[in-house]
């Protein structure tokens, strides 16, 4: 099956997960409609969508471009490496650790994780760019802008 | 009109030359674009006032149209999509020795074209925002659909997957307090989530996490080109046929400007196409010839400048740059639309006058640091790059003060990354986020106005037209394409 198959599939799901949520919400009358209508209507029509997807992906070649103009929007990245895996992860700890640890000690860490998984060597430089982050983002953010940092 | 002199005071124009240069690096950086760099430096504009951190945002806008062409002329890699047409000529035309010369020919058509696109701005704005003035929820609501569907059409790639993503973030409005009866929904008890999803939280995170992860898999540096200050003249010859192409992109570009989706990058190629079949020299496209970066470049400046008008006017943004402009307004507690001019005539004005000095100040910067901006191309992304995740938690905690927001930047910026993986773009998806609550909004007021008449919604001339024109807009693709198909099983 092919990956915008997949996606369809993908997307079929989370309009359906969408529906059920939203079925607390009361839809009450056209005329005093409640808090449930757009869900429903936003959800019924992802459903839709994703039917479309399905289809259209079976039956003809991945991302055509419409109306001749060739396609630019963001280049798809089709490989995904393991170190990117990794800083998923490491984003996710970040968020995780930021209340226990700080700004400070969390961002360090964070920099020097990921200029190391972007190919930054040894201990030094990763630990110097870290150091020059956090200063500026200190200094700018909460000395001179008083923006609270997290 | 005499608040367009706000622009000029010391702060203004101090927030001015920082958003432009700020704008010119975004620009020049591949990556990184206008919206996600909008909205890492939020935080920072909200402390400078609305109407220079209006400023400073605007600058970052128009000034990453005018970075975008560097690169795409001197390293052949664009650092904005709408730089991507100016590659094929622009390269090519760096490679035969007269980089100097296309980089002033595309900042003089940048220069121009956004000038004109402010004078139109600064007269069309007005009597956009006065006839909006007569617009009801009927109105709006189809206004909203037209610009979601036009918006799935142009996005490129499959209209499936843009209508999807916008759908997604009209999903992703919904959660938190509904607009009108403010009863809490897909909160899931997360205290946190009940302001809603901050859209700085997911700009940031599908903009500019997901572009960390993107940059992880690109080569780490690029060649440059070397350009000398003298050889920046371009000659009698090449100035003399720019100009045709740089008046022609000019006005394309304002027009397509005004119509919703990636109207800077859609308006480079139309004006490419056009060139390609009036320009006096179009056998040379292709091979270097000069029109091929006045036309492009003129263009997606326009096209910035007539961007501006559905939001200034309307409150309407229909680019993920506006949106995080109106998402900025909104925070410094300024709402665009109709009541702009009147309720905050400083910050109308400013901005537009700031459009002026901002041309004046790109231009400047332009022709003489161009080697310098180029050299900024270079920086390998492992420097860049892990600065940019803290700029981003920072940016998406200071929204509310809240560590929840981090979690949704976070979990924007994996999600960004897996869409990108399957080609889905994030733009729709930031826009179906800002446009949800006013189409639930106009809707739900539409059918209470009506007592329930479904007819309600088209029962006005300007409501009917604008859902006719989404219905054809979203019938017409398939309908051609259906054609199509039977055309080529006959023969």
């Amino acid at each position: 099956m092919s990956r915008d198959r997949w996606s369809a599939l993908g997307l079929a799901l989370l309009a359906i997960g969408y529906l059920l949520a939203g079925r607390r919400y009361a839809l009450d009358t056209l005329a005093t409609p409640g808090p449930g209508i757009v869900p429903v209507v936003a959800g019924l029509a992802l459903l839709g969508v994703a039917i479309w997807l399905f289809v259209v992906a079976g039956s003809v070649s991945p991302a055509r471009s419409v109306g001749g103009l060739p396609e630019t929007g963001v280049a798809p990245q089709r490989l995904i490496k393991s170190s990117q895996v990794v800083l998923a992860a490491a984003l996710v700890l970040y968020a995780a650790l930021l209340p226990r640890l700080g700004f400070v000690v969390a961002s360090f860490a964070l920099v020097v994780v990921a200029s190391r998984l972007m190919g930054l060597r040894g201990w030094w430089r990763p630990a110097a760019l870290a150091l020059g982050v956090i200063a500026a983002s200190h200094l700018l953010f909460a000395r001179w802008l008083g923006v609270p940092l997290p | 009109m005499s608040d367009l002199f706000v622009a000029l005071t010391p702060a203004n124009l101090l927030a001015c030359f920082v958003g432009t240069v700020l704008g010119t690096i975004v620009g020049v950086l591949p990556g990184l674009g206008p919206a996600g760099a909008m909205a890492l430096v939020l935080p920072l504009t909200i402390k400078l006032g609305p109407t220079a951190g209006l400023i400073m945002l605007a600058g970052i806008y128009y000034g990453a149209m005018y970075g975008g062409s560097t690169t795409s002329i001197l390293v052949n890699v664009p650092g904005e999509a709408a730089s991507v047409v100016t590659t094929i000529d622009g390269y090519r035309l760096a490679r035969k020795g007269r980089a100097g010369a296309a980089l002033a020919v595309a900042a003089i058509a940048s220069f121009v074209a956004g000038t004109f696109s402010v004078v139109a701005l600064q007269l069309a704005a007005p009597l956009v925002a006065r006839a909006a003035l007569a617009f009801g929820p009927a109105e709006y609501f189809a206004f909203a659909l037209l610009g979601v569907v036009l918006l799935a059409n142009l996005t490129g790639g499959s209209r499936a997957k843009s209508l999807a993503m916008v759908l997604l973030g009209v999903m992703l409005s919904t959660v938190g307090m509904d607009p009108l009866g403010g009863s809490v929904r897909f909160t899931f008890d997360l205290t946190g989530a009940q302001a809603g999803l901050s859209f700085v939280a997911v700009t940031t995170g599908l903009f500019g996490v997901a572009e960390v992860f993107a940059s992880m898999t690109e080569p780490a540096t690029t060649p440059v080109a070397r350009v000398r200050f003298r050889e920046l003249y371009p000659s009698r010859e090449e100035l003399r046929r720019s100009v045709p192409p740089m008046l022609r992109g000019t006005v394309l570009g304002f027009l397509v400007g005004l119509v919703p989706g990636p109207a800077a990058t859609i308006a480079s190629f139309v004006s490419y196409g056009v060139e390609k079949k009036v320009s006096k020299y179009r056998h040379e496209l292709g091979t270097g010839a000069i029109e091929g970066v006045a036309g492009p470049e003129a263009a997606n400046n326009a096209a910035a400048g007539g961007g501006m008008i559905p939001l200034l006017s309307l409150g309407l943004p229909f680019t993920p740059s506006t949106a995080v402009l109106l998402s900025g307004m909104l925070l410094m507690s300024v709402t665009p639309g109709p009541f702009l001019l009147r309720d905050h005539p400083n910050v109308f004005w400013g901005v537009i006058g700031s459009f002026y000095v901002g041309n004046v100040m790109l231009l400047l910067l332009n022709l003489p640091l161009v080697g310098v901006f180029a050299r900024v191309a270079t920086i390998p992304p492992r420097y860049l790059m892990p600065g940019v995740l803290v700029l981003c938690a920072v940016a998406a905690y200071s929204d509310n003060n809240n560590l929840f927001d981090v979690w949704v930047m976070v979990g924007a910026g994996i999600v960004g990354w897996a869409m990108r993986a399957l080609d889905f773009n994030p733009a729709p998806l930031v826009l179906g986020l800002v446009l949800g609550p006013v189409l639930e909004r106009s809707l739900l007021q539409a059918l209470t106005i009506a007592r329930g008449e479904v007819s309600g919604l088209w029962a006005s001339g300007p409501a009917a037209v604008m859902l006719g024109a989404a219905v054809v807009a979203f019938v017409a693709p398939a309908v051609s394409a259906l054609t199509r198909r039977i055309a080529t099983r006959a023969v």
